[in-house]
């Protein structure tokens, strides 16, 4: 049972299409374990339909249309083709419903970063029961990563710099507030102080997008965040 | 307005439209799809970026073509056209932000985006669907316009809620609690 959702606003934005790219990941790996969430994106992308259609509508060139319209007449034989390709009768449904025996454990919105199994990435140990693997920077400041916490192994207490997000894709953990399974989405505000610990069955393995503000960068974040100093004291 | 003026029919005629495409390869069917939405899809990549005229000419031609492709993975039962039409200009837009260096190199962002929806049938999603369309519209129609303004810049121009906070000088807070209001306005908050 999922009890911690990502709110309507950033549902709304991933919607949309203007999330944050990091912020983004974790909302969709969340949608992936949660059937209300979906029902909500469907929703809000419908208000996004609607807005299109309220917006005034800007000329469109003859030129333009008989562009497209040859493009359709040329290319008739070949587009064709791709049609049948294209009409995937409900391909990406089947692929994206997480449950299928003996189907990856991986949701199908990692698959670009996580082929297939956890356990064969290239884990980068950061502190004493903690390993990550970075995916990507989404801009200078966000840094987006999964984390493998080993079962009963703690995060020292850290303070957050800016915003952090977290979906947990196996095992579990608790903090000073709860216990949280997998499909829970957190976020996390800067300077919430808490201290993340694995449940003692498993290790613990989630996607963590942190954000931190470039006026704390150098000294004073190395100071005030230990496991960021980690990470960063081995780069 | 569009081809009847009247919001239900013209979804009903457009779907119709859509049907033809991937049934017969209708190409009268594809002009009226996309007399009606080409000027649309053309203003919604001005929203996000005013002038760029062959940036906006460039999405009308990607969008459009891949209606013509993939008509026949529209379902109208699953959603309404407008919306799945929304969806494809969309991740279009994002796409063709990844191909210009938008985004950290090496990462597919249409494929973060392209999460599927709720697609479980139900015999009542059709009606639902359609009530929470009015429910939408109406909504919208009666939006303070500090919230339209917000939803505006969050779903047309594509702004992040920083960048809407920072534009319009109003605390982060202030516009998440904006955005919320309006969906909820918009009864969009409701489980059906």
């Amino acid at each position: 049972m999922i009890r911690n959702h990502p709110g309507d606003e950033l549902l709304s934005s991933y919607s949309a299409g203007s999330l944050p790219l990091g912020q983004a990941l974790c909302v969709s790996i969340h949608s992936e374990f949660c059937t209300n969430c979906r029902k909500k994106l469907k929703r809000f992308s419908q208000v996004g339909g609607e807005l299109m259609l309220r917006l005034n509508r800007a000329t469109v060139s003859l030129d333009l249309k008989n562009t497209i319209l040859n493009k359709i007449d040329e290319d008739s034989d070949s587009l064709e083709r791709d049609h049948q390709d294209m009409s995937y009768s409900g391909k990406n449904k089947v692929s994206n419903v997480r449950s299928g025996a003996g189907e990856s454990s991986v949701p199908r919105g990692l698959r670009q970063f996580v082929k297939s199994d956890y356990q064969e990435m290239p884990w980068r140990r950061v502190a004493k029961s903690i390993h990550n693997i970075e995916l990507f920077k989404d801009d200078e400041n966000t840094k987006v990563e999964i984390l493998k916490i080993k079962s009963g192994g703690s995060v020292t207490t850290h303070f957050h710099l800016g915003d952090e997000y977290t979906v947990i894709l196996e095992g579990s953990f608790s903090d000073e507030d709860g216990l949280y399974q997998q499909g829970d989405f957190l976020v996390r505000n800067s300077w919430d102080e808490h201290t993340p610990v694995a449940t003692q069955d498993r290790d613990c393995i989630c996607l963590a997008v942190s954000e931190a503000p470039l006026q704390f960068a150098g000294f004073f974040k190395r100071l005030l965040n230990p496991l960021i100093r980690l990470s960063y004291s081995q780069n | 307005m569009g081809p009847t003026g009247n919001p239900n029919q013209e979804v009903e005629l457009l779907s119709e439209c859509i049907s033809l495409v991937a049934n017969a390869l209708d190409k009268q069917a594809f002009t009226t799809l996309f007399d009606h939405y080409a000027p649309l899809i053309r203003a919604y990549s001005l929203a996000q970026e005013p002038g760029a005229d062959l940036v906006a000419d460039e999405l009308v031609q990607e969008v459009m073509i891949r209606v013509w492709l993939k008509a026949k993975s529209y379902n109208p039962c699953l959603s309404n056209i407008n919306t799945w039409l929304f969806r494809l200009a969309r991740n279009c837009r994002i796409d063709y932000l990844r191909r210009n260096g938008r985004f950290a190199s090496g990462i597919d962002p249409t494929e973060i985006f392209n999460q599927i929806e709720d697609d479980s049938p139900s015999p009542f999603l059709l009606a639902s669907q359609s009530r929470l369309q009015d429910d939408i519209r109406t909504g919208l129609e009666n939006l303070p316009q500090e919230q339209a303004q917000i939803l505006n810049k969050v779903y047309l121009e594509g702004k992040t809620h920083r960048e809407v906070s920072a534009e319009l000088r109003l605390p982060l807070g202030t516009v998440k609690s904006r955005v919320r209001l309006a969906l909820k306005k918009m009864q969009c908050l409701i489980a059906r």
